[in-house]
């Protein structure tokens, strides 16, 4: 009989509790370290003050991300960050269609885009304040400044790319001009554009912290200063975790995302890799 | 209803110009099957690619029923040799099937007829959900197949379709097409190096030169048509038939450099 072996229940079991462990181990290795090493609020002399340990970080975190300043703070930089994170794909992904499909476009603005990319956003900010003002469409544009380019440089690369007799199959075939642009040029050039996003969301949240920093009201960047100025150590380190459990939340949006739009390109590799 | 005149193709680059095809001239009827052969890198690629208008000749004619043709047309549909580059990985076999027809004007359950058709004409019925790139290469040639025929074309062209397959998914593919120009009465243009697979499937075999490219002979398959791969192999005039056409593909490699005439 060539029926599988049964796998028992308590070695299911085990390898579940396995992978459990190996998931949270290190974090949890970790949080124990920063607990020994801290010092207790009460106890910290001079420079300790600023390194309080986990369990007081996790206080500062319920008192000040939960209720009101959710609303406050983290509502205004979400918002922010998904008009920002949405408009640098529209745009990104609309012109660099446009110059990656017309080789004189691509050729004649390669150097101004090097320029621009080369930039660093941050420095737009003052300027930007002065033509916009201090509002959320200043905040936007920051992030729109930085994050567009990885999206708008993979999607040329992209289209650019489209293989050449998939081209003349569409020509053969008289496919139009929009299908071709659907059925051909988008998905063949979605596997870099994926690229260019992955590489946007990083810069996007990265600049929503430094645009809220500079001239801002509200957000993230604007309460993690507002707590340093008046010496409230363990809640800017609040603050820090917030934006890296964002991060994350990101990470794992993209990837689902990712996972259904590129599952034909997965799923040929796979193949391809035998 | 195809006619090739005098069709001469110069690519101009900038190390000097090659002369691909010099002069060639054929006719096909409606209906027919014919194959054309000729030695390696003789512009037989380049030849189709002018016939179905992708490439622009620089000067002669094509008309496909009296009509000069000036860009693809709808009364062609190719099948090419890279059937990995030219299915789209991304669309399943049911959509590259139905790609072309969307900007057809057809009720939607038309479509879905024609794509059904399709796929059951090449054996594909079950497949059409799969993607191509779970398929095995001589399957992925027969969706290319499949799109080339639910277009409903009048001239099907196969350039070099099987180069890529192995021997046994090529005596299916072979008697395939032949199937499918007898129950469909497509005409085939099929464009192949294998001067056996020529006279198997053909009713006529084309006999291209050398480069610069003309007809040298254009050679009448009187074999019965009902072919098998391995009665009509065997069949003496088979075997007279792919030793006259391998002869003139000999002659024309060693006349090579110098323009053929064409009596």
């Amino acid at each position: 009989m060539s029926a599988p072996p049964r796998v028992r229940p308590a070695a299911r079991l085990r390898r579940v509790v396995a992978n459990v462990l190996f998931a949270v181990g290190l974090p949890a290795l970790v949080l124990l370290a920063w607990e020994v090493l801290a010092k207790a609020p009460e106890d910290a002399v001079g420079v300790e003050k600023f390194y309080p340990g986990p369990f007081t970080v996790g206080a500062a975190f319920v008192d000040n991300w939960t209720g009101r300043a959710f609303a406050e703070d983290v509502l205004p930089s979400v918002y922010r960050l998904a008009i920002g994170i949405a408009a640098s794909i529209v745009i990104g992904i609309a012109v660099g269609t446009v110059i990656g499909l017309a080789r004189w476009l691509r050729e004649s603005t390669e150097p101004v885009l090097e320029f621009f990319r080369a930039v660093p956003p941050p420095a737009l900010i003052p300027i930007v304040m002065l033509l916009l003002g201090i509002n959320d469409e200043m905040k936007i544009a920051v992030i729109v400044s930085g994050a567009v380019w990885p999206i708008l440089l993979n999607t040329i690369e992209g289209v650019r790319g489209t293989d050449a007799v998939m081209t003349e199959t569409a020509d053969a075939f008289r496919i139009t001009w929009w299908q071709r642009l659907w059925f051909l040029v988008l998905p063949a050039a979605s596997p870099r554009i994926m690229t260019g996003v992955r590489q946007g969301l990083s810069v996007a949240l990265i600049l929503m912290v430094i645009s809220e920093m500079f001239a801002s009201s509200s957000g993230l960047g604007y309460r993690i200063v507002y707590f340093q100025r008046n010496y409230l150590i363990a809640e800017s380190w609040s603050g820090i975790v917030l934006l890296g459990l964002m991060g994350v939340m990101l990470a794992v949006l993209f990837g689902f995302v990712e996972r259904r739009v590129l599952r034909w390109y997965h799923g040929m590799r796979e193949v391809e890799r035998g | 209803m195809l006619r090739v005149e005098h069709l001469r193709k110069v690519y101009e680059s900038a190390t000097g110009t090659v002369e691909a095809i010099g002069d060639v001239s054929f006719t096909m009827a409606e209906g027919e099957l014919v194959c054309v052969v000729g030695p390696s890198g003789c512009g037989k690629t380049t030849l189709l690619k002018c016939i179905a208008g992708l490439l622009r000749p620089t000067s002669g004619l094509i008309e496909m029923d009296g009509q000069p043709v000036t860009g693809p047309t709808p009364s062609m549909a190719l099948v090419f040799q890279e059937y990995g580059r030219s299915l789209f990985p991304w669309l399943t076999v049911r959509g590259n099937v139905e790609l072309p027809l969307r900007h057809k004007k057809l009720p939607r359950s038309q479509r879905a007829r024609m794509v059904d058709d399709a796929l059951v004409a090449v054996g594909l019925a079950d497949a059409a959900k799969s993607h191509p790139w779970q398929l095995s290469g001589g399957m992925q040639q027969r969706v290319a197949i499949a799109r080339a025929i639910a277009y409903e074309p009048e001239v099907l062209i196969m350039d070099e379709p099987f180069a890529a397959v192995d021997a046994q998914t090529r005596a299916d593919l072979e008697d395939l097409v032949r199937d499918l120009h007898r129950t469909r009465g497509v005409s085939i243009l099929f464009v192949t190096h294998d001067i056996d697979e020529s006279v198997y499937l053909g009713e006529r075999v084309l006999v291209l030169s050398t480069s610069p490219t003309s007809v040298r002979e254009s050679v009448a398959v009187d074999l019965p048509a009902d072919r098998d791969q391995i009665a009509t192999r065997a069949l003496p005039r088979f075997t007279e038939l792919r030793t006259h056409v391998y002869g003139q593909i000999q002659r024309a490699k060693q006349h090579a450099g110098v323009p053929s005439a064409v009596p």
